[in-house]
């Protein structure tokens, strides 16, 4: 038993991407020792597994596997940096920077980006650009609070913050696939619609001023009592639902797009409209329901900020997170479980800069800029390729 | 052969059905789609013994399509008896992709009508076409690289499990049944842009014979193929047909349709010249039905006259992208006044050489020279100011701006001098006047000097390529295979044009797939192999001992079934 465990470690091991991604855990590793909870104080341990992860990455480059052992020795050298600094400072400053309920923040924040980037995954994949998922998002955020508002009911809200999303879409589908405009134009200028839109009804219907308090709000679920506090309470007990329902979309629409026939045709739409076409798929049905989809989840995300968290609307409440959703759809590879992947990226680094104001303002706002310096590199194919779909863009003209 | 009318299926389903029972003991067999009949009592009139035999399971009639401008189809009679090759033979143009997309419901005829197994059908989409058994393979395959072949080959029909989810083990194991059936080997676990392009070819098929298609359409299925692919997918064509499915082939080339035919059928400017069995058919008698003339399938040419060395290629070696060597250790010289051919199948080093001879690729070490001037590591530009006229291999893609007109074509090199323009300043009436006068020479038909060259045909756009590059007056002139795609109208010409351009006192190279193309032109042959230049003949070369030479002198191997 204990031979047939050695030789499987040995085999693993022996494997140079596999030897890579451990040099890489380990880059981690040495930050993570360094903060809360664990806080060591003394710099031996994060310098020497820094080190070991060095040397791990260049055994795996070594080996061949170029790209993972590159990154850990980034991890390596970058993991012993951060952790020096984080022995620097005091550890009141750290653990008002890392706690347990900084998990709790990072999932409301990759929220909104989860739901606007699995719904752009879906319509890209069938082939149309979805830039506007800005403005799906915006709408989703107006029309979801005066949804809740109205009807005083958050979940009619959420609904109807859809239907909102759903339409403004359908707007982008028609331009897209029925009149074959450009889709990165035609994508901005429903962004720029759905300002409009809500921005003249905001000030219609709620005369510029403020959304009264007291709108009925998407409830949290409460898994454990609020006054003890365990780690886990703190960053899982008391989540909304909504953040609950990002997490259950991931797998479910990885299922549906990777796993069903379905799937398997919006896909085919999105690489090679005619060879579905010539299978006897409608690509039109295929492409407008995805992008219909897409506005939807959208709305979703944006009904989330306004319903869900906020609890009020601003004008231009949603500040560019419909893009930050897309840099995150095409950071993780047009796949739901890589955009939540880097959508809970985007929102830890919103997280921690939030908190990084206990150092300094300027290093709050510099990390912010981190992880779209980490998208730059993604997409310019350094850590792995990202892949868009190949008909991605392009309009489908049936002969 | 007897006319049968449709009625022939409703005689048949009326024997079946028994009413004729008791006086002709008729026994019929309904074999996948396709009829055979069992033991036929001597006593049943002829007439129906006929009316069987001439079966047809598809029938079109009076099939007219018109575009704009254009009668694509005008009145096209088409039939296809079970189990038979049915080639549809023409020129490009002719309008026999135009039929077959009908037949499959991608275009809907302007009149006519499309009986299959004798009941009428119209076809809305390919849907229909494929819910009727009715399977294309396109030129241009329908297939998604990324995904897997059991993906592509299911895609629309797929099996599943609990109702909604994908069964891929499921269409993992119906794919190998199917493929094991027909004799097609291909991985159903492959992704598509993995796998060679006669395996891509086959995985069209067995997509069609997947969704149970009885007739199958093939168009150009052999311009992709390198010749031993084209070889196994013959054997393939045979096997399905033996296996009962129908088989209708679309071609221009000659040979092809004489090997694998049963019965041919000619199409020119979009009407139907004739419908004739194999047997008799001849290349001259079929080239005549194509293009309505005499054609000159063998080039005439007199004797070379060769003069000084022009081209001369020492110790070349190159390397392609990933640092493999393609071109080894080549030394070969063109004199003016003589066609040096480079025979070999394709991907042997033949596009690399010209590649770097025309300074689209870097030379690892060697040395290239153009009338005594080396221009080893020169740019495009100085190797074609030093006298290097390239018709390259791809003319969409490297002879072409499509999207430009024809007047700025063929001021693609010579724009920045007199007379097109001075002081950076461009005339257009000069580059139309230029134009006209080549479209005269060159006969280039479709258009005059403002047309895109995107909207010529083929062979027009390929007289663009030689006429721009003719017109330069090069010193040496490379011809890549230069009649690719063309028919034989056009591959006639540009034959001709350049035995002519030989005789003006110009070097000429040719590299061409075409055995034939490469022995009837060329005063001299080279063959290569693996980078190679692995042997050199004279005018009059033995083709088997030159087939042998480019498979690297071993005897081909049979192709596996």
């Amino acid at each position: 038993m204990s031979t047939y465990a050695g030789t499987l470690s040995r085999s693993r091991l022996s494997d140079p991407k596999t030897v890579g991604v451990v040099g890489i855990a380990l880059g981690v590793l040495a930050f993570v020792l360094a903060i809360p909870p664990v806080t060591l104080r003394s710099a031996v341990w994060p310098v020497v597994i820094g080190f070991v992860a060095l040397v791990f990455g260049i055994v795996a480059i070594s080996r061949g596997a170029t790209r993972v052992g590159g990154g850990a020795i980034a991890a390596g050298i970058a993991g012993t940096a951060l952790a020096l600094l984080a022995i620097q400072s005091s550890v009141s400053n750290l653990d008002q920077v890392v706690d347990a309920s900084l998990i709790a923040q990072m999932l409301v924040f990759a929220t909104p980006l989860t739901f606007a980037a699995v719904g752009g995954m879906f319509s890209e994949r069938s082939g149309v650009v979805n830039i506007g998922l800005e403005g799906m998002m915006l709408m989703g955020a107006f029309w979801g609070i005066w949804g809740a508002d109205k009807t005083g009911n958050w979940f009619l809200g959420v609904l109807i913050a859809m239907l909102a999303g759903g339409l403004l879409a359908l707007v982008h589908a028609f331009f897209a696939i029925h009149l074959r405009a450009d889709q990165i134009v035609g994508g901005t200028a429903v962004n720029f619609l759905a300002l409009g839109i809500t921005g003249y009804f905001f000030v219609q219907l709620y005369h510029g001023g403020n959304i009264p308090t007291g709108v009925s709000q998407i409830p949290s679920l409460h898994l454990t009592s609020a006054s003890s506090s365990t780690f886990f309470g703190d960053s899982f007990g008391n989540l909304n639902y909504m953040i609950w329902a990002a997490i259950l979309l991931v797998p479910l629409s990885y299922v549906v797009m990777f796993k069903t026939p379905l799937g398997l045709r919006i896909r085919a739409c999105g690489e090679h409209p005619r060879a579905a076409d010539t299978v006897g798929i409608n690509v039109y049905v295929v492409r407008y329901a995805s992008v219909v989809l897409s506005g939807v989840l959208a709305a979703m995300g944006g009904a989330y900020l306004t319903v869900g968290y906020l609890n009020t609307f601003n004008e231009n409440v949603t500040a560019g997170r419909g893009f930050i959703a897309l840099a995150a759809l095409i950071f993780g590879n047009w796949r739901p479980f890589g955009a939540f992947g880097a959508a809970l990226l985007f929102g830890l680094s919103t997280a921690v800069a939030l908190r990084l104001h206990v150092y300094s303002d300027l290093a709050s706002t510099l990390f912010q800029a981190l992880p779209y310096v980490l998208t730059l590199i993604a997409v310019a194919g350094v850590i792995g390729r990202t892949i868009p779909p190949a008909a991605v863009g392009r309009p489908y003209k049936k002969q | 052969m007897k006319r049968v009318d449709l009625g022939v299926f409703n005689v048949i389903k009326a024997v079946q059905a028994g009413k004729f029972k008791g006086n002709h003991d008729l026994k019929f067999t309904l074999a996948n789609g396709g009829m055979s009949v069992g033991e036929i009592n001597p006593a049943v009139p002829r007439v129906f013994i006929d009316a069987v035999e001439a079966a047809t399971v598809l029938e079109m009639r009076g099939i007219t399509k018109r575009f704009p401008g254009v009668v694509a189809d005008d009145r096209v009679d088409f039939e296809l008896r079970p189990g038979e090759v049915h080639a549809l033979l023409g020129e490009n143009g002719a309008g026999k992709s135009t039929l077959m997309n009908i037949l499959y419901g991608l275009y809907k005829p302007d009149e006519g009508e499309i009986a299959l197994k004798g009941s009428r059908v119209s076809f809305a989409s390919a849907k229909d076409a494929i819910d009727s058994g009715i399977g294309m393979v396109h030129q241009h395959f329908m297939l998604i690289p990324v995904m897997s072949v059991a993906e592509n080959i299911v895609l629309e029909v797929e099996p599943t499990k609990a109702g909604v989810l994908l069964d891929y083990d499921a269409a993992v194991e119906q794919v190998r049944d199917i493929s094991t059936r027909f004799g097609l080997v291909v991985d159903p676990n492959a992704k598509v842009e993995d796998i060679s392009v006669g395996q891509q070819q086959r995985v069209e098929i067995l997509k069609a014979l997947y969704r149970g298609a009885e007739i199958l359409i093939l168009d150009e299925p052999t311009a992709v193929l390198t010749p031993q692919e084209a070889g196994e997918l013959f054997s393939i064509i045979k096997s399905l047909q033996a296996d009962g499915t129908s088989i209708i082939f679309i071609s221009h080339k000659l040979n092809e349709v004489l090997e694998i035919a049963d019965r041919i059928t000619v199409l020119r400017r979009g009407k139907r010249i004739d419908t004739i069995p194999r047997e008799g058919a001849t290349e001259d008698g079929l080239a005549r039905m194509m293009v309505g003339r005499d054609v000159l399938l063998r080039v005439d040419k007199p004797a070379a006259n060769p003069g000084d060395v022009v081209l001369e290629v020492k110790g070349l070696n190159v390397q392609d992208e990933r640092g493999l060597a393609v071109v080894r250790d080549v030394t070969f010289s063109v004199r003016a006044g003589e066609i040096v051919g480079i025979a070999g199948v394709e991907g042997n080093g033949q596009s690399e050489l010209i590649e770097t001879i025309t300074g689209l690729r870097h030379a690892d070490t060697g040395e290239i020279s153009v009338g005594g001037r080396r221009i080893t590591h020169a740019t495009a530009r100085r190797m074609l100011d030093a006298g290097v006229g390239h018709i390259p291999e791809d003319r969409q893609r490297l002879g072409l701006v499509l999207e430009f007109s024809i007047a700025e074509n063929i001021a693609l090199h010579d724009y920045p001098f007199p007379p097109n323009s001075r002081w950076g300043w461009l005339f257009p009436r000069r580059l139309a006047q230029r134009a006209r006068e080549l479209i005269k020479e060159f006969d280039i038909r479709g258009g005059g000097p403002q047309t895109s060259a995107s909207s010529l045909s083929g062979g027009n756009q390929q007289k663009l390529v030689a006429a721009r590059e003719v017109a330069r007056d090069p010193k040496v002139l490379i011809a890549a295979q230069p009649t690719r795609g063309l028919d034989v109208g056009a591959i006639e010409y540009l034959h001709r044009r350049l035995v002519e351009e030989r005789d003006e006192g110009r070097a000429i190279l040719l590299v061409s797939l075409e055995l034939d193309e490469a022995l009837s032109l060329s005063d001299r042959i080279l063959v290569m192999y693996e980078g190679r230049i692995v042997a050199e003949h004279g005018a009059t070369a033995n083709e088997e001992q030159i087939g042998l030479e480019m498979l690297g002198g071993r005897r081909k191997e049979p192709a596996p079934a």
